[in-house]
């Protein structure tokens, strides 16, 4: 059956009503309930509880992850560095040259 | 089209070693079209949503085992489609008990419990048809329809599908789901022609 024999058998009018009338229904977010019963269900093994199991993570924990570290980085520095010191001065006066007389 | 089939292998593949990156990417692909079909045939939204979870979790449990023998997608629709007759099943048999609970509840109830309810009160199914649009007609009309009926008008009527996808779906031959189509079709016409008669009356 073609497809013009099949909107002649239901009618063009009862076709578009039954595909919705070109109004498609919000769709719901899935991923997130069936993530959330994975989780569940695998006993935490899959889709473990975390910014991970988010479609978009939010750039905050990025940004706030970075600026952690920078100031991990910037406190062990602080830490580090008087305990260096001051360099140790090396001696580097060069020897006189002594000249080996050539054998006759 | 070879390039395509290699491209579903691979991801085919990621399922199967329960990629949850790749399973994200499946949900987002399918979500509206597994959802439109729950919608319909359950006629209910938070049902349907449910069901769409519950259609993705069955995927995630079962994947290894699909073989290929057919399309990812009507290997999906067709959990959806089982799960949904099942579901539809339950709630039948649910409604079918709450029916009996309030007979009974009725029947123990004293014939003087509906004094003061005016006959106009309770609403005529006419005039419950009244204002609704034509598509609110139709989705009463399809939860009036038998599952097996309505699963082919869903499938091919609002999700496009091809005979052949339609057969891999339900696992029967041509002949029967274009016969069944033919009569669901019929039952739907005739059903929505009767409501809309009663609105206009």
């Amino acid at each position: 059956m073609s497809e013009a024999d099949e909107k002649e058998e239901l009618g063009a009018d009862l076709l578009s009503a039954l595909k919705g009338g070109g109004e498609e229904p919000a769709p719901p977010d899935v991923l997130a309930g069936f993530q959330k019963k994975v989780r569940e269900r695998s006993g935490g093994k899959f889709y473990e509880e975390g910014w991970s199991t988010s479609r978009h993570p939010p750039i905050n924990t990025y940004l706030i992850t970075s600026l952690l570290m920078l100031a991990v980085l910037g406190i062990i520095y602080a830490l580090l560095a008087p305990l260096s010191g001051e360099p140790v001065p090396v001696e580097n006066t060069p020897q006189p040259v002594q000249i080996i007389p050539t054998p006759h | 089209m070879e390039a395509e089939d290699k491209e579903e292998a691979r991801f085919i593949a990621r399922l199967a070693a329960r990629d949850e990156r790749a399973f994200n990417e499946l949900v987002v692909l399918y979500q509206e079209r597994v959802f439109r079909i729950l919608l319909r045939m359950l006629g209910r939204r938070d049902e349907a949503e449910d069901m769409a979870q519950e259609v993705f979790v069955q995927v995630f449990k079962a994947v290894s085992t699909f073989r290929g023998d057919s399309k990812l997608s009507t290997w999906i629709y067709r959990i959806a489609v089982n799960l949904c007759k099942n579901r539809v099943k339950y709630l039948k048999r649910r409604r079918a008990e709450a029916q009996d609970e309030y007979e009974a509840l009725a029947e123990r109830s004293p014939m003087t419990a509906g004094s003061g309810v005016m006959a106009g009160d309770i609403a005529r199914p006419d005039h419950m048809v009244e204002g609704m649009q034509l598509e609110r007609v139709v989705q009463l009309c399809i939860m009036e329809l038998d599952e097996d009926f309505r699963e082919v008008l869903v499938l091919r009527d609002v999700e496009d599908l091809s005979y052949e996808e339609l057969c891999e779906v339900t696992g029967l031959p041509d002949g029967t789901v274009k016969s069944r189509l033919h009569r669901a079709r019929a039952m739907l016409k005739q059903a929505v022609e009767r409501k809309m008669g009663e609105k206009a009356k």
